[in-house]
């Protein structure tokens, strides 16, 4: 079943276009990562699902509803965490949690015992008193998402849930959409993070308003433009990188070069042998070199791709 | 109910920030009091004791009873004696004195010859109010010794006309009575508009209005939701000031105090409203403290407070029947100084409920639950 739905989503701002035709569906239970450099259209797409925005054209549908035409029907099957984490920092944890389960309708025992379920998943307890001001990154993130699934919504957007936040919290926070996703729940998170959209299972890439890719991370990395006919990608690793890689970038036969950390990823000519790799280090002074084939990595699909638009 | 959904939640929130917020009840709550006093003791037009010199020339037992008549009314006070017209118009230029009397030598002689005496009187006009209060003493002492002398003439005893004032509803005329229920007003009307402005675009910029935005909440709920805790604290705030009117400036209300309190609650309704209009309206918060400014102003110059609004141009009087606080002033003076009830003064009440229903709906109907 088709839970999120965008058909030629559009958004203009006067003259400037900042969602240019946007299509894409997400199936139930999956979790959508939205990728794309600052000020692509990200927010604003989601923005625009979650009814908040009016788009300019085409219609974008929450299982099925249509988000602009009937705004209504569609708030009790999403929740939304806006980027930063917007709280009420003058409340308690405690305090928040019950705001927005009032706010959606909730009240009595049933407000209290979902408070505790949500408690319960985000482990908030400790902090049940304190005011949210008083909150760090990872449990301010923590507690903007347990108000975000108050009336337990069937789809979770997630504006840059890790923005800012540190590594564990990170992980923590992606189990519990691991979670959710098991649950059934339908989560749509932007991001900036490629180790993060490697986890999601299917990711979109919105560059210039426009979304130029979309589709499950391992299909991407079979495209044609990211593997080009009759070249193979390489890892070389080797110590001194940054010497190692203005002699490599010389040779004939190599399309494209990155360094991660200790080590070069080469998308080269498929016939180029590897001992002329090895022979040019050597050359350089370099004799330690292990050369391996890769798959391309999201980041290389998404900077093929973004190369073939430019 | 549907159509006020949200309504409960926003209001329980709303609770907790303005009691928690220490600034923002503290900014409510402390200037007015600070105002109310300040203004409370500063606005008073009664002039009295102003310092005059005396230039007399004659320096007989009639000039120093002229001069004793000017005294004893109490508006002026003699600070000193002066040669000549000179040294007198000097003091003037310096703003010590606010009038000089010069008595010319032949004052005295041409009174017992039957002639007519001049003195001259010379009042400083730079204060058009301590000028004009200056001249009618001056005329009042110079008519009533002149009456005093036709009267030993013709042998009456007593004057033909005789006026004989009754001040109603203010018998000693005390400035406080008159300036202090204006304050109230105005102290009332800058804490609820600069607090309540803040209310819905303090949320727009820190982010949370989008966390409303996307739930079933409606727009009354919202509105309603807000604007309900500002009114519990606005009429907190009015009683007390109520209070400072009764047992610091000793204003007895002669009113009702259903009456004082049912006013008071439209007119914090009216202008709770137009600060959530201009809420609504921001986008920052700088923004509406400038809008509610724009407000603000006007109100304390056209509303009646200090000048009196039959005497405007007639389109500053057209404007200030659009300022609730002119309603206000007029309900609080009726009803702490006349005793005046909710029946002759329905009409300002109405007019004031009015504002406030009108307000509050366009706020709500013109709110939109989107962005941008």
């Amino acid at each position: 079943m088709k839970m999120i739905e965008c058909d030629n989503l559009t958004k203009r701002f006067g003259h400037l276009t900042a969602v240019d035709h946007v299509s894409f569906s997400v199936e139930k239970q999956s979790i959508f990562g939205f990728l794309g450099p600052n000020g692509s259209g990200k927010t604003t797409v989601m923005r625009m699902l979650c009814g908040i925005l009016e788009p300019s054209d085409g219609t974008g549908r929450i299982a099925g509803v249509d988000v602009a035409a009937e705004t209504d029907r569609i708030k009790g099957s999403i929740g939304y965490m806006s980027q930063k984490f917007s709280l009420y920092d003058e409340l308690t944890t405690n305090e928040n949690l019950l705001f927005y389960g009032r706010l959606y309708g909730l009240a009595g025992d049933a407000l209290r015992t979902r408070r505790d379920e949500l408690v319960a998943l985000t482990h908030l307890e400790p902090y049940l008193a304190q005011r949210a001001a008083l909150l760090s990154g990872g449990w301010r993130q923590r507690l903007a998402m347990a108000c975000a699934l108050v009336h337990k919504p069937a789809v979770l957007f997630l504006d840059e849930p890790t923005a800012g936040i540190d590594p564990v919290a990170r992980r923590e926070l992606w189990d519990l959409l691991f979670e959710l996703s098991s649950q059934g729940v339908t989560l749509f998170v932007t991001t900036h993070y490629m180790d993060e959209a490697e986890r999601c299972s299917q990711v979109g890439y919105i560059f210039m308003s426009k979304l130029i890719v979309c589709g499950e991370p391992d299909e991407l990395k079979l495209r044609p433009e990211v593997n080009p006919p009759g070249t193979k990608r390489l890892d070389v690793t080797c110590d001194h990188v940054t010497i190692a890689l203005p002699a490599v970038r010389k040779l004939a036969g190599i399309r494209d070069t990155t360094v991660f950390g200790q080590s070069m990823h080469l998308l080269v000519d498929a016939q180029m042998p590897e001992q002329l790799i090895r022979d040019t280090l050597a050359g350089a002074g370099i004799h330690e070199v292990d050369i391996r084939h890769i798959a391309p990595s999201l980041e290389d699909v998404f900077v093929a791709l973004t190369k073939v638009r430019a | 109910m549907k159509l006020f959904r949200g309504f409960r939640a926003i209001l329980y929130k709303e609770f907790i920030v303005i009691f928690r917020d220490r600034m923002t009840l503290f900014f409510m709550l402390f200037p007015p009091m600070v105002q109310i006093v300040a203004f409370g003791f500063a606005l008073d037009n009664d002039v009295k004791h102003m310092p005059m010199v005396v230039l007399n020339e004659d320096r007989t037992v009639e000039s120093r009873a002229l001069i004793d008549a000017f005294v004893n009314t109490q508006t002026f006070r003699v600070v000193g004696e002066v040669n000549s017209v000179e040294e007198l118009a000097e003091q003037m230029r310096r703003g010590k004195i606010y009038m000089g009397l010069q008595i010319p030598p032949d004052f005295t002689r041409n009174l017992r010859a039957g002639r007519k005496a001049t003195v001259q009187v010379l009042i400083d006009g730079s204060n058009s109010t301590t000028a004009l209060q200056a001249l009618n003493t001056a005329l009042g002492i110079a008519l009533r010794r002149s009456l005093d002398v036709l009267l030993g003439e013709t042998g009456r005893r007593e004057l033909p006309i005789e006026v004989r004032p009754q001040v109603m509803y203010n018998p000693a005329m005390r400035a406080p009575n008159f300036f202090v229920p204006g304050v109230i007003g105005t102290a009332l009307q800058i804490a609820i508009l600069f607090a309540v402005a803040m209310s819905v675009v303090r949320e727009r910029e820190r982010g949370t209005l989008e966390n409303l935005l996307v739930s079933p909440m409606s727009r009354w709920g919202l509105m309603l939701g807000k604007l309900v805790p500002y009114l519990c604290v606005s009429m907190l705030m009015a009683v007390l000031l109520f209070g400072i009117l009764r047992w610091v400036f000793f204003v007895p209300i002669q009113g009702s105090l259903i009456a004082l309190m049912f006013s008071a609650l439209l007119f914090i309704f009216a202008l709770a409203s137009l600060g959530l209009l201009v809420s609504t309206k921001a986008q920052t918060q700088n923004e509406a403290m400038q809008m509610s400014m724009t407000v603000m102003l006007p109100s304390i110059f056209f509303s009646g407070f200090i000048f009196p609004r039959e005497t405007m141009p007639w389109i500053f009087y057209a404007f200030s029947t659009l300022l609730p606080l002119t309603y206000f002033i007029q309900l609080m003076r009726g009803i702490v100084l006349r005793g005046a009830g909710l029946r002759e003064l329905w009409p300002q009440l109405t007019v004031l409920a009015g504002m406030g229903l009108a307000l509050f709906s366009l706020c709500a109907l013109r709110f939109r639950r989107k962005i941008g």
